[in-house]
């Protein structure tokens, strides 16, 4: 069995924000640097894996070399190999999604999965959009997995709390949610130990024209909201004469 | 970050006499623990407020002659010139900021034991202090008073030399000019007692004589109670107080404005546990309203809304702190920098004034652990040195207030990995659930504040729901493993006070149960009549019985102990802890000693009695706050089954342990203790601290050749 775990160096704001020169984006310095927290679930979703039926797990990401933090991560975590898609300039879900879409195709894994979302981008688009591309079926927003022979039974999140039950053949790719498992901790011995090891590297293909970015900024405050004091029942009262106001 | 503008006007600079204060925060005189001979101690405390942006900081209470002198506690003094050389370091060091320096000129009448001096205090009527045992002052004829007058002025002189800015006439706290004012203290029928304009006659020429003494070149501070909650007898705010700033407003540059006696002086110094933020702002304001002059207060402020609002509104101009400069010596800098999230607030547990009411310690402070160490260990409360074996990862096991701040320090001081570690799934050890019992809401502010630095560090993870065995422990990874596995109550009776066991403790027993397990895990006692049996002393046992009885359970609390918590008379608790546990009925039962718990009785013997007569209580359960007790089976087991060979095996070169696993004690020594080993990780040996600067004077022979001299002269002539 084996499982392809695609994995995303995220970016987190700290307190203070400021923009590149260009207004594209965040600059750097105002960033700190984490493996997506969708991700971390799908690695032990992997490992899980792993553990009951035996193969590999291979953890893949596209970035820059200072993305390699959160293979090492995964490595950390017990992934047997880790993969690196370089010269994906576009942080376009489908670039990245094609790029990955070779690596698919050069691994032949029976199982892909991917976090539902990054928590920087949140556009929770890759996954599917690779899916489409590397031709497997897939299921989003995975809460559940049990593996069977040449298919799984996956629990699939719906809005207002319902649960959809998929059967789905191998090879698929699933997406998967926080919460589906408790992601392991890596210890310092095995962080010590993920640190030699050597990530492949793999140049992108040609991953096409995507989305770019033309303008990041903070949006205007607008002046619609009205803050609302006094005690509770102050506060109470007005709310019912504003609801009163906009009815009438 | 930039400073949000709705704070601005924090920053405003204000006039006070002759002096110009740069912004609105202003340290209250507090003691410390250093007086006048601890002179490096003393002014490296006040200059890193000074440096943490304060405009103006004061000392502690300083006296002003021998007849004042409160020893075993430590005040300030400025009996003589060498005081003057002394307390002159501290001027300096505030100057170097651009910081005012403020002398609270000290008589303490009654209230002054003179144990050290030996001196005799005068006060307008002769009746014992109700703060101090045994202590008498004399009733002060008119030369006693102009005595007493001239006291002041040369004090002042003193202080102006000393380099002092704003010298007080200090009355608060039921000391000399406010027990002239005060009819509780004032039985005098001459023209100092009886009517309002007597009895303020004594303070009135008081300020009038150091404002003629000193005026031009210091500001005059004036540091009243508006009310001291004594009924007639005390002062009151409309009686007396508001006549009293109408009388000598000309004469005062600022109004220092607070409440309380000195007998109960928690309602000044608000623990957390009975008064919120600002509590005494109503009367700053009353005053505030009447006077042309700038009235400065305390009220525990750590909120810098609450703080804007008090100025925008009118009903303050200064905002003054005592604890939460403590805390955070820097807390007018982060609200100028926008760093609110970096604020360490004061949490009102008031452990720092239980030392200066012990006697004689230097203060300490639960959220603060560099408070009191600047100059004598050198450590500063924002900047931390880079560990010279920054190059190792670190395991700390055990996330409550040791294991957290000595992660946080470590991860400051830039160790390469800190791996914080704790069972539970966040962070605060036993202090996920103390903040739970009634009224210390407050306290959970030391796990927030460092939750969230620990949140800032890159190199610092927390891993949660995740309990090691010793062999996970050795495996883990680490060069340096730190213990700090806290402690727990002990779950059969074992206390100081017949160091041993309790016949039928055993807290597995549905009917018994200990602090732990009621609050961490959730235990609940059947029926109706809860005995808690108390041997430590402090603030479990009470707020254990408190919260039963407000569950509406009979609540019977035994103590072997002559007083229930003790302690909390230290942290100024005591008076409204009484007045609640009274209130919701409690039983309070001290002197007695369980000799059997069975189920449905205690069966307990007076301490006293010799022969060991029994009586009994009936009790459906019973809570056993006995003592605590180390949980170092993990360190016990690292170092005695593995050993340390073997934990070297693994590369492991070091095995600490901090906090409670060590020895249980009050949070704030914890937190210390996990600060102390982050400090000093990089020294030969981190597991013994480091000596620290002491502050003595060390003889050499010259000295001791003059001092030989003098005192052979003083016996020339003796038969």
């Amino acid at each position: 069995m084996r499982v392809l775990v695609c994995v995303k160096q995220v970016r987190a704001l700290g307190d203070e924000v400021e923009f590149t020169a260009d207004g594209t984006d965040v600059d750097p310095d105002y960033l700190d640097a984490a493996l997506n927290e969708w991700d971390s679930y799908a690695t032990e979703e992997a490992l899980c894996v792993r553990e009951a039926h035996g193969g590999e797990v291979v953890a893949v990401t596209c970035g820059p070399k200072e993305s390699e933090a959160a293979l090492r991560r995964c490595l950390a975590m017990g992934a047997d190999r880790a993969l690196r898609v370089d010269g994906v300039e576009s942080h376009d879900p489908l670039c990245v999604a094609r790029a990955l879409a070779e690596v698919v195709r050069e691994e032949s894994p029976d199982l892909v999965l991917c976090g539902v979302q990054s928590s920087d981008s949140v556009q929770a688009a890759t996954g599917t959009a690779l899916a489409g591309l590397a031709g497997l079926p897939h299921v989003a927003v995975v809460t559940k997995l049990e593996l069977g022979t040449g298919s799984a039974r996956v629990h699939r999140e719906l809005e207002g709390g319902l649960l959809d039950v998929v059967d789905v053949d191998l090879p698929a790719l699933l997406t998967i949610q926080t919460g589906i498992n408790q992601p392991r901790y890596a210890n310092l011995r095995a962080i010590k130990q993920a640190e030699q090891v050597e990530i492949a590297v793999r140049q992108a293909g040609d991953t096409a024209a995507g989305s770019r970015v033309r303008r990041m900024f903070v949006p205007s405050r607008g002046d619609a909201a009205e803050m609302l004091g006094g005690d509770p029942a102050e506060v109470a009262r007005r709310i019912a004469e504003i609801v009163r106001e906009r009815v009438a | 970050m930039a400073r949000n503008p709705k704070h601005d006007i924090l920053f405003e600079p204000i006039q006070i006499g002759p002096k110009t204060m740069k912004n609105r925060f202003y340290q209250i005189p507090h003691c410390n623990g250093f007086g006048s001979e601890k002179p490096l101690s003393q002014a490296y405390f006040r200059a890193t407020k000074a440096e943490g942006g304060y405009a103006a900081v004061s000392t502690e209470y300083c006296s002003i002659s021998p007849e004042s002198d409160d020893t075993h506690r430590m005040s300030a003094r400025l009996w003589d010139d060498e005081d003057i050389k002394n307390l002159s370091l501290m001027c300096d060091m505030l100057h170097e900021y651009d910081c005012l320096s403020a002398a609270e000129l000290w008589y303490g009448g009654p209230h002054a034991p003179c144990m050290e001096s030996r001196c005799v205090p005068r006060g307008p009527s002769q009746i014992p202090s109700d703060f101090e045992y045994l202590t008498y002052a004399i009733e002060a004829d008119k030369d006693d008073i102009r005595h007493l007058q001239n006291l002041y002025v040369e004090a002042a002189k003193r202080a102006r030399s000393a380099g002092f800015d704003i010298v007080y006439v200090y009355g608060s706290h039921s000391y000399l000019p406010q027990q002239f004012l005060t009819p509780f203290y004032n039985k005098r029928t001459d023209e100092y007692g009886g009517s309002f304009e007597n009895r303020a006659r004594f303070w009135r020429e008081t300020i009038e004589q150091v404002k003629e003494a000193v005026g031009d070149d210091c500001a005059i501070a004036v540091r009243m109670s508006t009310d001291m909650f004594l009924g007639e007898a005390g002062t009151q705010l409309k009686r007396d107080c508001l006549p009293f700033v109408e009388l000598v407003d000309h004469l005062v540059d600022v109004w220092d404005i607070n409440l309380s006696g000195i007998a109960e002086w928690g309602e000044d110094a608000t623990p957390s546990r009975f008064y919120a933020e600002g509590r005494a702002l109503p009367w700053q304001a009353a005053v505030k309203e009447i006077s042309k002059k700038p009235v400065l207060g305390v009220g525990r402020w750590t909120n810098p809304d609450a703080m804007s609002d008090a100025i925008r509104e009118g009903k303050l101009d200064i905002i003054a702190t005592c604890r939460p400069s403590t805390s955070d010596p820097f807390l007018p800098k982060k609200i100028e920098e926008g760093r609110l999230d970096d604020i360490r607030e004061c949490i009102g547990c008031n452990v720092c004034i239980s030392r200066w009411e012990i006697g004689g310690p230097p203060l300490i402070c639960t959220q603060n652990a560099t408070a009191g160490e600047e100059y004598r260990r050198a450590w500063h409360p924002e900047r931390y040195t880079p560990a010279k074996n920054a190059d190792n990862d670190v395991l700390v096991v055990g996330a409550g207030p040791a294991g957290m701040e000595c992660a946080m320090v470590l991860g400051k001081r830039g160790m390469r990995r800190v791996h914080l570690v704790d069972a539970n799934d966040d962070m605060g050890g036993t202090m996920r659930w103390i903040p739970q019992l009634p009224g210390l809401g407050e306290w959970a502010r030391v796990v927030n504040y460092r939750k969230i630095q620990l949140d800032k560090l890159e190199n610092v993870e927390f891993i949660a729901s995740t309990s090691l065995s010793a062999k996970e422990v050795a495996e883990y990874g680490a060069e340096i493993v730190v213990v700090a596995t806290g402690s727990y109550w002990a779950t059969d009776g074992l206390n100081g006070a017949s160091h041993d066991t309790i016949q039928g403790a055993d807290a597995s027993l549905p009917w018994q149960a200990t602090p732990d397990q009621l609050m961490g895990e959730g235990k609940t006692l059947d029926g109706e009549r809860i005995l808690v049996f108390d041997n430590d002393g402090y603030f479990m046992g009470v707020s254990v019985a408190e919260m039963f009885a407000s569950a509406g359970k009979k609540v019977t609390l035994m103590t072997p102990l002559g007083n229930v918590a003790p302690y909390m008379h230290f942290t100024l608790e005591a008076p409204n802890m009484h007045r609640r546990l009274h209130s919701l009925g409690v039983d309070i039962v001290t002197y007695h000693l369980p000799s059997r718990f069975e189920e449905g009785a205690v069966v307990a013997t007076h301490v006293y009695d010799e022969h060991g007569h029994e009586k009994t209580w009936e009790a459906d359960g019973v809570v056993l706050v006995s003592q605590r007790r180390s949980n170092d089976s993990l360190y016990r087991a690292l170092k005695d089954e593995i050993g340390l060979d073997g934990l070297k095996a693994e590369g492991v070169d070091a095995l600490y342990r901090i906090g409670d696993c060590e020895a249980p004690r009050l949070i704030a020594d914890a937190v210390f203790s996990g600060h102390r080993l982050a400090r000093e990780i990089d020294s030969p040996d981190p597991s013994i601290p480091l000596p620290f600067r002491r502050e003595r004077r060390v003889v050499d022979p010259a000295f001791v050749k003059a001092e030989r001299g003098w005192y052979a002269e003083q016996l020339a002539g003796a038969v």
